[in-house]
């Protein structure tokens, strides 16, 4: 008796399991396949474009790729590219925006939580519609203000400007959703833990740093994920506000594959630099899948 | 060890009023219950006397010293939470070591107090896990613990034992007022569970809408409350109550549903002529009736048909109808009527409780106050 699928014996389970694994398969075999020949072309002598391609293993592009040689065919009036620069370009961006929108959402994600103030229910609305704007519709306003500032920035330092400006620019599209997510984990944090530090004799700030943020870790390991992500992976603030010769792997990648360059562009070395753009978010879901899928609920009844 | 007063404590969230000018003394190195159904306001007391809330009036001394402005931190209690609002990612020795550590106590001297503390509430070797290795009982003790380290003057439990099963709580309760009493600490003890309160508690603080209800030693709470409110919330099941009409013929006697009259003991004689209700409100307890064949004796005795019968092994609870109102009665086990058959409910002498229709207070009290007031 009672003995349906979900709780059912062994052959039941294996046979559901069996048929979950291929529907899984069936649904990201589009994705597996794509980054499968992204990332064999890129040890490839040639493009892998389909699994019966024979191929020779080697390093070649990587070493081509590395030492900025885009275009092997191009002859000797090409001047190779600073790829090590783009690289830490890209990590100089992704990491600031990180910064900028951990300190801004946690902050102020924990005041939507915890504080009564003036217009806190319209302003978490006013979030919401702010993550609907898409970025590139921002872009005319953003410049606008890049332009305005650039004024007052002396002309030794609009490199830095540059940066922080792409910086702060990406950071705040990717600030309210941040806000949203940590505020639900800062609500499933009891008031009681913090009343309980205050009575101990702790501040608020000693509350939450001690009690309160070590348990929305998960929340802040997401947000950094995703905040993260969204500065190597960003395309349009880069190219918009980055001076031309500063390039950071997006911005790289596409001026290969952008107008004119696809000629004498050689794909496979383009292919290394698309595998090498795909590392870092690996490692970090690596790094913080654990984090994520921690729960410490334990100690707290009720 | 200080006594805890509130004087004229009033506590508005909004609109809401929680607490509605109260005037309460927690005695010194007594433990006090604070009881009422959720929503009463009983844990906001609590908050209060805690510094978590500050009141919207009225003040709030220990001893001679006025706390009304002071931080949870500057008033030396110790608090212990409903869901016990351990550090889940410490163990317990930095649980409990925690308020020390905040207060820069030198560790030799924390980790003296965490042992000793822990060797008193039998946790000693639970000190490296994690709280959510341990078992609600051993949470609950881990709360405590943390809360006595401090040697707190005033220890504040909310609810404490609302969390754990039925067994352990039993054994919990007593063991917590053996340890209350032997720290001597000043101790209030928010509950929604009258058992708990009756049995551990040396005052009971009856408390619904943010008035206090009554205020009296669990006895006195059981046996005379002061209103129907009191009536209704303390015992299990808990008392009758049902409107009766009054007849002032030769002396004042009331209508019993069923058709049977019963004229009232002494005690109630004098008020009932000198206020001359209509009406009043009749209760009694399950426990202090019970189920008679013969109508004699001069109890008073309410006629009615067996509604249900629930039998719960120590005894039976038989629900009576008698016109429409429903009575429980609590009998011995061996005796147990037929849903249907007729019978006779007989109420034990003097354990008649008669209320003000209007202001649902106590006959007793209001004759009470009368004599004093002259």
């Amino acid at each position: 008796m009672g003995e349906g699928i979900g709780e059912g014996g062994p052959l039941v389970r294996g046979t559901m399991g069996i048929v979950i694994i291929l529907a899984l398969l069936l649904a990201s075999l589009p994705i597996i396949m794509t980054y499968s020949t992204l990332v064999m072309t890129s040890f490839a002598n040639t493009i892998v474009s389909s699994p019966w391609v024979k191929f020779r293993f080697t390093l070649e592009n990587w070493r081509l790729f590395l030492e900025g040689k885009l275009a092997p065919t191009a002859g000797i009036v090409y001047t190779p590219e600073d790829i090590l620069r783009f690289i830490l370009n890209t990590g100089i961006v992704a990491g600031g925006v990180t910064l900028v929108v951990l300190a801004a959402s946690v902050t102020s994600a924990y005041a939507f939580s915890r504080m009564n103030f003036f217009m806190r229910s319209g302003m978490m609305k006013l979030l919401i519609l702010l993550h609907a704007f898409p970025g590139v519709a921002l872009i005319v306003g953003v410049y606008a203000i890049y332009v305005f500032l650039n004024n007052y920035i002396p002309r030794d330092y609009s490199i830095y400007y540059s940066f922080i400006f792409v910086i702060i620019a990406r950071a705040s599209l990717e600030i309210p959703m941040a806000i949203w997510i940590l505020k639900g984990f800062f609500d499933r944090v009891p008031w009681e833990l913090e009343w309980a530090t205050i009575v101990d004799g702790g501040s608020r700030l000693t509350a939450l740093r001690t009690a309160v943020l070590p348990l929305v870790k998960p929340g802040i390991a997401a947000v950094a994920i995703f905040a993260f992500l969204a500065g190597w992976e960003d395309l349009i603030y880069v190219l918009v506000f980055l001076p031309p010769q500063e390039k950071t792997l997006a911005t790289y990648i596409e001026s290969q594959l952008g107008s004119g360059s696809l000629e004498t562009t050689y794909l496979p070395v383009v292919a290394a630099a698309g595998t090498l753009y795909l590392i870092p978010t690996i490692i970090f879901f690596v790094v913080t899948q654990r984090l994520l899928l921690e729960t410490m609920s334990g100690g707290l009844k009720g | 060890m200080v006594e805890v007063r509130l004087e004229g404590v009033t506590k508005r969230f909004g609109r809401v009023t929680a607490v509605n000018s109260v005037n309460l003394v927690f005695g010194d190195g007594e433990f006090t219950a604070l009881l009422g159904p959720s929503g009463s306001g009983k844990s906001t007391i609590l908050y209060l006397v805690a510094g978590i809330y500050k009141p919207s009036e009225g003040r709030i001394y220990f001893g001679d010293r006025d706390v009304t402005d002071l931080m949870p931190n500057e008033r030396n209690i110790g608090l212990v939470f409903q869901n016990y609002a351990l550090y889940p990612h410490m163990t317990v020795y930095d649980n409990i070591a925690f308020p020390l550590k905040l207060r820069r106590t030198p560790p030799e001297v924390i980790r003296d107090k965490v042992l000793e503390v822990a060797k008193f509430l039998h946790i000693s070797e639970l000190l490296d896990r994690y709280p959510a290795q341990l078992s609600g009982g051993q949470q609950q003790r881990v709360a405590l613990a943390r809360a006595l380290v401090k040697e707190p003057e005033v220890l504040l439990l909310d609810e404490p034992l609302s969390n754990l099963d039925a067994l352990l709580r039993i054994k919990i309760r007593s063991e917590l007022k053996r340890i209350q009493k032997e720290l001597g600490v000043t101790a209030i003890y928010v509950t929604h569970d009258q058992s708990e309160a009756l049995a551990m508690a040396d005052k009971v603080v009856v408390i619904n809408r943010g008035v206090i209800q009554q205020e009296a030693p669990p006895d006195t709470i059981y046996n005379e409350p002061r209103n129907v409110f009191v009536a209704s919330f303390i015992g299990s099941p808990p008392s009758n109550i049902f409107p009766a009409t009054m007849d002032y013929t030769e002396e004042p006697c009331i209508n019993l549903p069923g058709g049977t009259r019963h004229c009232v003991e002494e005690e109630y004689a004098g008020v009932l002529w000198r206020m001359k209700p209509s009406k009043v409100i009749v209760g009694f307890r399950p426990e202090h009736a019970e189920i008679v064949e013969n109508p004699v004796d001069g109890r008073p005795v309410i006629v009615g048909e067996v509604y249900t019968v629930e039998p719960l092994g120590r005894e039976n609870i038989v629900t009576v109808a008698s016109e429409d109102i429903h009575l429980k009665v609590i009998t011995p086990p061996e005796v147990r009527p037929e849903a249907g058959e007729l019978v006779y409910v007989a109420v034990e002498r003097g354990k008649l409780m008669l209320f003000d229709p209007q202001t649902e207070i106590n006959l007793k009290y209001i004759a009470r106050e009368w004599s004093q007031g002259g």
